[in-house]
């Protein structure tokens, strides 16, 4: 993403002008616009005229619109990568984005086409401006370190990874902050009959067939931005998997894919589902390659933090309340907090989220804000969202019982004060 | 006049208090005429069948990587005479050639080229044996940790274990340890319902025959396999070394350093002494498919064990999930075709009028009329095995049912209950610590990252108080198997909660 400009004023209200160019782009203002702000953008919109004779002509122009947001939507790309397979110099190929994100709402700026307060819906289009204006307080820390994280230049690398089992693989790509995944891929191979094991044979090689023309249609190997090529799955099938591909690549002698060999990471994860993907991504052979990269950081915080819960308990809370309650007692290390809840169109919930990332900050604590798009962000997501590795024990009843006396005791004061006034 | 819009309104849903709802059910279809007759033939067959002498029962193969189990299989095919001269000889020289003669035992039951050449088994191999008084179907699991999903798969259809260990110094330790699949093995089979075991003692040759090592295995095994689950009556000790057939079928070579110290049977006397298992051929048909190829018939042959009533050459099943029918045209034991098969037993079925693709692993053939439910989510008590990292809401798992194995999360800490009685400890646990007893809610995860379309595919899964082997389930998590449990539906307070809940959501409405 390009940031084309930015004026925030001292009270966090002001506008980010920004033009985004790939998926991730799209994802990224998926989280950055909410609900009450306003965003400027080109857009299609039909507009009728009825002349005084009474007939109606109708016709498509295409026009800046400002909006009112009331509602904005998320749907991931379609078709991934289907460009990269149509000539043989395609995989080198930029993505293309493909993701979409509608920003639903009033308008809010009348022109000559559109009355003010006409519904409309933005697609919002790549490499076109998008201008989003926030009210007090909706520039807080995490949006400005949203719009400054995706604006940075030459972001981090790009994974394929490939998770298979004997008869299905699952094609992902994985980026900074998103996880897509391209394609799955089943093919029914009969398991083996004691006495006759052609068909199991015969069903396999069907299946190293099909896995090596999807994976020249999905991943996009000669591209310079692809780092690595990961081929994951319990057993020996990556193994299996690796040689056919490079088997059917010199068959057909196809030099770009020849050329990436060296891209290629085998890994062993336990069971052939997308969630194995974290465990891949925390092997050893991996988590050197990319250590710098947010996947990477992030299953390793997780796995961390899952780590603590098994030696000590009392160090690692998970769910918002307890999370606030570690937060003002000023003992979380490290925040680990999904993207997700910052996209609360309650303007009060996300702003509790916020102070508590603010105040952690503060404090000198950690804070790593997942992606919902990648597995490990989906896991947290699954555990509430929000989990801390406290820097020292603490006990969750005995912090509990602490805010109830305190809240009795506010209670019997009040009570008190009133019974003094009157 | 006014009318209260609301009372309408509650009145158009059918929610009057005073009007108890009608529940009309459609009458199932019943089978056809010819299908209920035979259905009535097996069902006295079948009882007939319990008291004959020969009796029918599967048995799984389980122990470490490397025990010896497929060797000792091939061995005792060999020793009972399912395998002939010829192709013994055959095999031998075939894993001669490749370096691995001491497979050739076992290249009888790992017929896959892959396996062959890593001299491992990766998948369940099915075969009969057939001694004096029993019937029985060997299910040869892979030991290796990596294809645990297989051997939960054919453990699944069994109703008796055979436990391989290896006696060779370390080798017992390193399969018994934390980790090892000894231990992970007698803890799967025990929650998918086996009750009775077989332990093989192998490979003894390698330790000198000593009598110490063996009474030092079975003091190690015996307090485990209680704690395990099985009663210390069911469960029977056996020395033997497979590779030379030593104390298989019979008590020879009799000049074996074996014999100056062991006089008990035979693992074949043992084999031959099983109890077979009691079968529900009440119950509705549960088909549950394990295997799926295409035959040297027409048609498409499916495999697996009836968990539940009797299937009938040429009625038509319903696939669940999915809106298509099959025709049963044949049933297979063995080479064998029978007009009929109760619960419990392991056949093959051919299938034809009906289009490969609807036919998955996983997926249960019902009589229409009476098919499984399928779910998205559903409560399950589990019991929680020995794990390391605790299970938080939200933990990912992979939820193993049958020959299914699909990813799912435990969405919900309901309660920690007490193991021995049942009842609630504490409700809303934060996580679960090992060796718990709990309910949670397991719910099937979706195939996208985000969005509308990320919807999960149902599973057929019937509650264990009706069919206790449809109910089952395992929860394994990166390569361990966290817990085991089974499905239970909503207990009358939760309903009573939900209906609650719905009423609000009705006041909301009006």
């Amino acid at each position: 993403m390009k940031l084309i400009g930015k004026r925030i004023e001292k009270d966090g209200s002001g506008r980010v002008t920004v033009r985004p160019e790939d998926d991730e782009d799209m994802w990224h203002l998926y989280n950055i616009i909410q609900e009450g702000d306003r965003v400027r953008a080109a857009g299609m919109r039909r507009i009728q005229n009825v002349s005084t004779t009474g007939s109606v002509d109708s016709k498509r122009i295409r026009l800046n619109l400002t909006l009112a947001v009331t509602r904005v939507t998320w749907s991931p790309s379609s078709a991934p990568g289907a460009e990269s397979g149509t000539k043989s110099g395609a995989p080198n190929a930029a993505p293309v984005a493909t993701a979409k994100v509608e920003v639903t709402g009033r308008v809010a700026e009348e022109n000559q086409h559109v009355k003010l307060g006409a519904f409309h819906t933005l697609d919002i289009e790549a490499n076109k401006d998008v201008r989003i204006e926030k009210d007090a307080g909706g520039w807080d820390s995490v949006a400005l370190g949203r719009v400054e994280e995706s604006c940075v230049p030459g972001r981090g690398a790009e994974v394929a990874a490939i998770v298979c089992g004997e008869g299905s693989a699952i094609f992902c790509l994985l980026s900074e902050h998103m996880t897509t995944v391209l394609q799955r891929l089943e093919v029914p191979i009969p398991r083996k009959i004691s006495t006759q094991s052609s068909a199991h044979e015969k069903g396999l090689s069907r299946y190293y067939q099909t896995l090596y023309t999807s994976f020249l249609r999905h991943v996009p190997y000669a591209s310079p931005s692809l780092r690595a090529i990961v081929i994951a799955s319990p057993g020996w099938t990556r193994d299996a998997v690796f040689d056919s591909i490079m088997a059917e690549a010199s068959r057909t002698s196809n030099k770009a894919l020849l050329a990436a060999r060296n891209k290629f990471i085998k890994v062993h994860v336990n069971s052939p589902h997308v969630h194995s993907l974290v465990e891949a991504l925390k092997s050893p052979e991996i988590a050197s390659q990319m250590k710098e990269t947010k996947f990477a950081r992030e299953g390793m915080m997780l796995d961390k933090f899952f780590k603590m819960l098994a030696t000590d308990e009392m160090r690692a809370w998970y769910g918002p309340d307890h999370v606030a309650l570690a937060a003002d007692r000023g003992a979380i290390g490290t925040l680990l907090i999904s993207d997700e809840l910052f996209r609360s169109s309650d303007a009060a919930t996300r702003k509790k989220y916020v102070n508590i990332v603010e105040d952690v900050q503060q404090k000198g604590g950690k804070v790593l804000i997942f992606s919902s798009m990648h597995e490990s962000g989906r896991q947290l997501n699954q555990l509430t969202g929000i989990a801390a590795i406290l820097t020292f024990p603490l006990d969750i009843e005995v912090v509990e019982a602490e805010e109830r006396e305190a809240k009795e005791e506010e209670e019997r004061r009040n009570a008190e004060e009133r019974g003094t006034e009157t | 006049m006014t009318v209260d819009q609301r009372q309408l309104d509650i009145a158009g849903l059918n929610l009057d208090d005073d009007d108890p709802l009608e529940v009309i059910l459609d009458e199932p279809a019943k089978p056809p005429a010819v299908v209920e007759k035979l259905i009535e033939e097996a069902k006295a067959a079948l009882t007939a069948q319990e008291k004959s002498e020969k009796r029918s029962l599967s048995l799984v193969v389980v122990g470490h990587v490397d025990a010896g189990k497929s060797t000792m299989m091939g061995r005792l095919l060999y020793e009972l005479g399912q395998i002939d001269e010829k192709k013994r000889v055959a095999n031998e020289r075939g894993s001669a050639k490749m370096g691995k003669s001491s497979f050739s035992w076992a290249w009888e039951l790992d017929g896959t080229q892959e396996e062959r050449e890593r001299g491992i088994t990766m998948d369940i191999a099915l075969q009969t044996l057939n001694t004096p008084h029993r019937i029985i179907t060997i299910l040869d699991a892979p030991g290796h940790r990596d294809f645990i999903p297989n051997m939960i798969s054919g453990a699944s259809q069994a109703d008796s274990a055979l436990l391989v260990v290896d006696a060779a110094v370390g080798e017992f330790e390193a399969g018994f340890d934390r980790g090892g699949q000894t231990r992970e093995h007698l803890l799967l089979v025990r929650s998918l319902g086996v009750s009775q075991v077989i332990v093989a003692v192998n490979k003894l040759d390698q330790v000198e025959w000593a009598k110490s090592r063996y009474n030092e295995i079975v003091q190690l095994l015996k307090p485990f396999l209680v704690q395990s689950g099985f009663h210390p009556s069911r469960t029977k000790f056996v020395p033997v070394v497979a590779m030379e057939g030593v104390n298989l079928t019979r008590r020879e070579p009799a000049d074996c350093p074996l014999f100056k110290w062991y006089e008990g049977p035979t693992l074949v006397d043992l084999l031959d002494a099983l109890d077979p298992p009691t079968r529900d051929i009440n119950a509705p048909l549960r088909f549950p498919i394990s295997n799926i190829f295409k035959g040297t018939t027409s048609g498409i042959t499916v495999s697996g064990r009836v968990c539940g009533g009797i299937v009938v050459a040429g009625e038509r099943l319903r696939i669940v999930p999915g809106d298509e029918s099959a025709t049963v045209k044949l049933i297979d034991n063995d080479g064998e075709s029978l007009p009929w098969a109760g619960a419990g037993s392991n056949i093959n079925l051919i299938l034809t009028s009906v289009d490969p693709v609807s036919l998955n692993i996983g997926s249960v053939l019902c009589r229409p009329g009476s098919i499984i439910p399928l779910t998205f989510s559903f409560i399950a008590r589990i019991i929680v095995f020995d794990i390391q990292i605790p299970i938080t809401a939200g933990t990912s798992i992979e939820l193993f049912h049958h020959s299914l194995d699909v990813p799912a999360s435990i969405s919900r800490l309901i309660s920690v209950l007490d193991r021995s009685n049942g009842n609630v400890i504490k409700s809303k646990p934060r996580v679960l610590t090992k060796n718990m007893s709990a309910e949670v809610e397991i719910s099937l995860r979706g195939s996208l990252y985000s969005g509308p379309a990320s919807r999960a595919l149902p599973i057929p899964i019937e509650p264990f108080s009706v069919n206790k082997e449809m109910g089952r389930i395992l929860v394994r998590r990166g390569g361990e198997t966290i817990g085991a449990g089974a499905y239970h539906p909503l207990r009358a307070h939760q309903l009573r909660l939900i209906i609650g809940r719905l009423g609000v959501v009705m006041e909301l409405l009006t």
